[in-house]
C-alpha cells in the first residue's frame, strides 16, 4: 500500500509487527509503519506512549522483542546501532547530544565524517551545502570556532539537526526537535524538515506542538501505551474519536482506574 | 564565512623554541643534564600516549608503563639476541606493542569507563609479574644488560648528545603525527566517543573498534618510547615498568592539561624539573605530587596549559573591548 500514490516507489523504512516490553510495561505492541523518501510521518501520543522507544528500536539502541525492521528492503533487525547509522538512519535526541568539549566546527564536521563512512556515500561539498543548511537553521551568524557553550539550547538543537542532515541520511528520525524552542526557532525546524523533504529524505517526526505536526506532516501515526491507535492523513487523525479520547483524558482516566 | 582561523601558532613557537633549546643545551651543560633530557623526552612519548587515550578518547589506562616495558623488551631482545639493527628493533617494538594493545583493547573495551580502568590495573600487574618471571624474554630479576645503542647507516649514537638528538627526532615526528590525528576524521571519532558515546553510536562510529584503535596508537607510542629507552639506557630492569610509573604519566598529563600535546609536554617538563631540582626532597616527592595534583584539580582542572589558554582568551577579549571603547 502506498499512501502517496506513487506506486513505483518502495518504502525506505518498514516496521512490521514490532513489539517491545520493559518488564510488564508495554512500550510497543505490533507497530506497523512505512516511511517513504521525501515524506514526513508524524508520531504523536501522550507522554509515555512509547514514541522515543520506537525511535530507539529503529536505531537499534534497544533490541526488538518481536517483529522485523526493514531498511531499503534489507532486514536490519539484528544490526548494531552504528551499522544502521552508516546505512543511512540519522537521528536527533530529545536533549541534544553534542560534543561539549569540542568547538562548533568539529560538531558540524562529524556529520560529513559520517557521510564519508558510508559505503557508497558521496563526499559532501561543505562549501556548498553547509551555508545553505546553516541558513535554514538560522545559524548563519555563529562563529564556527566558538565552543558549544556559546550556543543557546535552541541553537544547539538546531545544530544537531544540521549535523545529521549533513550526513546525508535516507531516513531522519527527529525526537521532539521543537520542544523548548521559541516560535522563530520552531520555524527554523520546519525549514530544516522541508530541506530534508526536498532532498528525498524520509522524516519521522515526534512532536508535541500540534501546529507544527499538522502543518508539515503527510501522515500521522498516533501511539498510546505502546499501541498504534491509528495512522492516517492529518485531517482524519484530528477527527478520530479514539485519538481525541487519548489526548483529552480517556487515557488518563484509564490510568487512574 | 566557512574560512576558519588556524591557530597553530603556539605549536610552531614551542617547537621552534624546543629545537633551539635542544641544539644549544648540550654545548653548555654536563652529560648528566643531557641524559636527564633524553629520559624526559622518553617520558614525554609515554605521556603523549596517555594524551591519545585519555585526552582524545576519554579512556583512562594504568597499563601504559607496561606497554612501555613491552616495547623496551622487544627492542632489547632483537638488539641483543638477533642480527636485527636499530631500525628493525624500533619498528618491531612499535608494531608489536600496537598489535598487542589492539588485541587487548578488543577484549577490554567490552568494559566501559571505570571498569576498563580497573582491567588496565590488572593488566599492569600481570605484565609486571611477566617481566620478573619470564627470564627468556626479560632477563628476569637480573634484567637485560649490554643493549647496543642506535646504529643506522653506519652512524652510531655513542655520545649522550647524539642519543638525545635521536630521541628528540622521534618525539618530533610522533607529535606531528598526533597533531595530524587530531585534525583527522579518526581523531574526531575519538573525541565523539570521549564526549558522548551515544551520539558517536548514532553517527555510525563503531565504538569498540575505534577505542581499540586508540589503544593501539597509544601502545605504538609506548612501544617507541620503550625502544628509545632500551638504547639510551643500555640496561632494562623490571623495576622501571611499574604501576607507579603509569601513575606518574597520568599525573604528568593532569598537571599539564589533557587538552593538547603541549599539555603533555608541560606536564613532563614540570615533573622532571620537580624531580631533579628537589632531589634532596626525594622522600617527600610522592607527598608533593599528591598535594600538587589535588590543588591543581581544585583550582585548574584543565591543567597548566588549559588554564593558560583560558587566561589568554580573557586577556584577548579584554583587549578587544578596550579597542572598541577607544573607537
Amino acid at each position: 500500500m502506498n499512501v502517496l500514490g506513487n506506486t513505483e516507489k518502495n518504502p525506505k523504512l518498514v516496521l512490521s509487527d514490532v513489539c517491545k516490553n520493559f518488564g510488564g510495561v508495554v512500550a510497543a505492541r505490533d507497530i506497523n509503519l512505512e516511511i517513504f523518501g521525501g515524506e514526513v510521518v508524524g508520531l504523536i501520543g501522550p507522554n509515555g506512549a512509547g514514541k522515543t522507544t520506537l525511535i530507539n528500536l529503529i536505531t537499534g539502541v534497544y533490541k526488538v522483542d518481536k517483529g522485523k525492521i526493514y531498511f531499503k528492503g534489507k532486514d536490519i533487525t539484528a544490526q548494531a546501532t552504528y551499522q544502521r547509522a552508516i546505512q543511512g538512519i540519522g537521528r536527533t535526541f530529545q536533549h541534544p547530544h553534542l560534543l561539549d568539549r569540542c568547538d562548533i566546527w568539529t560538531n558540524i564536521i562529524m556529520g560529513s565524517d559520517m557521510a564519508a563512512r558510508k559505503k557508497h556515500g558521496n563526499k559532501v561539498d561543505l562549501d556548498k551545502v553547509l551555508p545553505e543548511l546553516l541558513e535554514c537553521a538560522g545559524l548563519q551568524a555563529i562563529y564556527l570556532d566558538d565552543p558549544m557553550s556559546k550556543l543557546s539550547y535552541g541553537q544547539q538543537k538546531l545544530l544537531e539537526v544540521v549535523r545529521v542532515l549533513l550526513s546525508q541520511p535516507d531516513i531522519l528520525l527527529l525526537d521532539e526537535p521543537a520542544a523548548g524552542l521559541n516560535n522563530r526557532e520552531t520555524q527554523y525546524v520546519s525549514d530544516l524538515i522541508r530541506y530534508a523533504v526536498k532532498h528525498d529524505i524520509g522524516v519521522l517526526l515526534i512532536e508535541h506542538s500540534m501546529e507544527l505536526v499538522m502543518s508539515i506532516c503527510d501522515r500521522i501515526t498516533v501511539l498510546n501505551f505502546g499501541h498504534q491507535i491509528t495512522t492516517g492523513l492529518p485531517e482524519e487523525v484530528q477527527n478520530n474519536t479514539e485519538v481525541i479520547e487519548a489526548y483529552l483524558g480517556g487515557g488518563l482516566a484509564d490510568a487512574e482506574d | 564565512m566557512l574560512a576558519r582561523k588556524k591557530r597553530n601558532t603556539p605549536v610552531i613557537v614551542i617547537t621552534a623554541f624546543l629545537i633551539l633549546l635542544i641544539a644549544v643545551v648540550p654545548q653548555f651543560t654536563s652529560t648528566y643534564t643531557v641524559r636527564i633530557l633524553s629520559v624526559a623526552l622518553i617520558n614525554y612519548l609515554c605521556v603523549l600516549s596517555v594524551y591519545v587515550l585519555l585526552g582524545l578518547c576519554g579512556q583512562n589506562s594504568f597499563a601504559q608503563a607496561g606497554f612501555w616495558g613491552i616495547g623496551a623488551y622487544i627492542a632489547g631482545n632483537i638488539l641483543t639476541k638477533t642480527f636485527g639493527g636499530s631500525l628493525t628493533a624500533f619498528v618491531a617494538a612499535v608494531c608489536g606493542t600496537a598489535f598487542l594493545a589492539f588485541i587487548l583493547g578488543f577484549a577490554f573495551f567490552r568494559l566501559r569507563q571505570y571498569y576498563f580502568t580497573f582491567a588496565s590495573i590488572g593488566l599492569m600487574t600481570i605484565l609486571n609479574v611477566l617481566f620478573i618471571n619470564w627470564v627468556d624474554f626479560s632477563g628476569g630479576a637480573l634484567g637485560m644488560k649490554e643493549i647496543p645503542t642506535f646504529q643506522l647507516f653506519g652512524f652510531s649514537a655513542d655520545s649522550e648528545t647524539s642519543k638525545l638528538y635521536v630521541v628528540f627526532a622521534v618525539c618530533l615526528v610522533a607529535t606531528f603525527l598526533i597533531l595530524l590525528l587530531f585534525h583527522s576524521s579518526l581523531g574526531r571519532s575519538f573525541m565523539a566517543i570521549r564526549d558522548n558515546e551515544m551520539a558517536a553510536d548514532s553517527m555510525g562510529i563503531n565504538s569498540l573498534l575505534t577505542k581499540s584503535i586508540a589503544f593501539a596508537i597509544s601502545g605504538a607510542l609506548c612501544g617507541a618510547a620503550g625502544a628509545m629507552w632500551a638504547s639510551v639506557s643500555g640496561y632494562l630492569s623490571y623495576q622501571s615498568f611499574t604501576y607507579n610509573q603509569s601513575t606518574i604519566y597520568l599525573v604528568m598529563i593532569m598537571i599539564g592539561g589533557t587538552g593538547s600535546p603541549i599539555g603533555a609536554l608541560i606536564g613532563t617538563a614540570a615533573i622532571t624539573i620537580l624531580q631533579e631540582g628537589f632531589r634532596s626532597l626525594q622522600d617527600y616527592m610522592q607527598l608533593i605530587y599528591g598535594i600538587g595534583v589535588i590543588i591543581l584539580m581544585i583550582f585548574q582542572p584543565e591543567g597548566i596549559w588549559g588554564g593558560g589558554k583560558i587566561l589568554y582568551e580573557r586577556f584577548r577579549k579584554h583587549r578587544e573591548k578596550s579597542k572598541v571603547s577607544a573607537v
